[in-house]
């Protein structure tokens, strides 16, 4: 099992605009990957799921994965916790 | 859910919108008639829609304003607006809105919780479908 821990970077937390941003890139890697916050472990590429773990600025995930290419994945997806998704001009969103 | 976040008089369920931008700005305007909001909360409302679209999936969307439009935040609210006969959001039908209006984190947990309930196939529904004021409040303030 690939695993990766990251603290939420985004200003206001892993709500609608970072939380999306990081969706979309779970769905377009392709790779099932779950993120989980203490017990609650959730989909990456679902929103409701990731909005359900509440993240908040300084929350700390983990993200996990054991499926082909993980490694990638979650480097990917941990580059994306790591920058304020708040910012606009983050990324191209 | 925080019991003082939605306001019975912000819960409409049975409006009408020809598109998603009308969809919007009868949220905004319900935010604004709590006095959650100042007017200029609703163009910043458009505004994030169009950087990144709020739906998030059972039929439902979040609109919220853009971060610099907290300022004209008076207190943390939400609405829960319903249109029975749908809405295209960029594709996606859209039957149920709750609008958003919050200072620093306050929206994150509110998010959480509404995440929580529409997870949950049964109560998803109870929302989506219900026609009196009562059966939302009862399945977001449970």
């Amino acid at each position: 099992m690939a695993q990766r821990t990251v603290t939420v970077a985004s200003a206001s937390g892993l709500h609608a605009r970072p939380a999306k941003l990081f969706v979309q890139e779970a769905v377009r890697l392709g790779v099932p990957v779950r993120i989980r916050v203490g017990e609650k472990s959730v989909p990456a590429n679902s929103m409701l799921g990731v909005l359900s773990l509440g993240a908040t600025q300084g929350t700390e995930v983990t993200l996990e994965s054991d499926a082909p290419g993980a490694d990638a994945a979650l480097d990917a997806l941990v580059a994306l916790l790591a920058q304020d998704l708040d910012a606009e001009g983050a990324l191209d969103g | 859910m925080r019991d003082d976040l939605l306001d019975p008089r912000a819960v409409l369920l049975h409006e009408s919108a020809a598109d998603r931008d009308e969809a919007i700005r009868r949220c905004g305007r319900a935010l604004v008639d709590v006095g959650a909001v100042a007017e200029p909360y609703i163009d910043a409302m458009l505004e994030r829609e169009q950087t990144i679209s709020t739906y998030v999936g059972e039929g439902v969307a979040i609109p919220h304003g853009t971060a610099a439009a907290k300022e004209v935040v008076r207190h943390d609210a939400i609405c829960v607006v319903r249109f029975p006969d749908g809405v295209d959001w960029g594709g996606e039908p859209v039957t149920l809105c709750v609008g958003i209006a919050a200072k620093n984190d306050g929206h994150v947990r509110l998010l959480a919780a509404l995440a929580d309930i529409l997870l949950d196939p049964e109560r998803a529904r109870a929302l989506r479908e219900a026609t009196e004021v009562g059966q939302v409040m009862k399945e977001l303030r449970s």
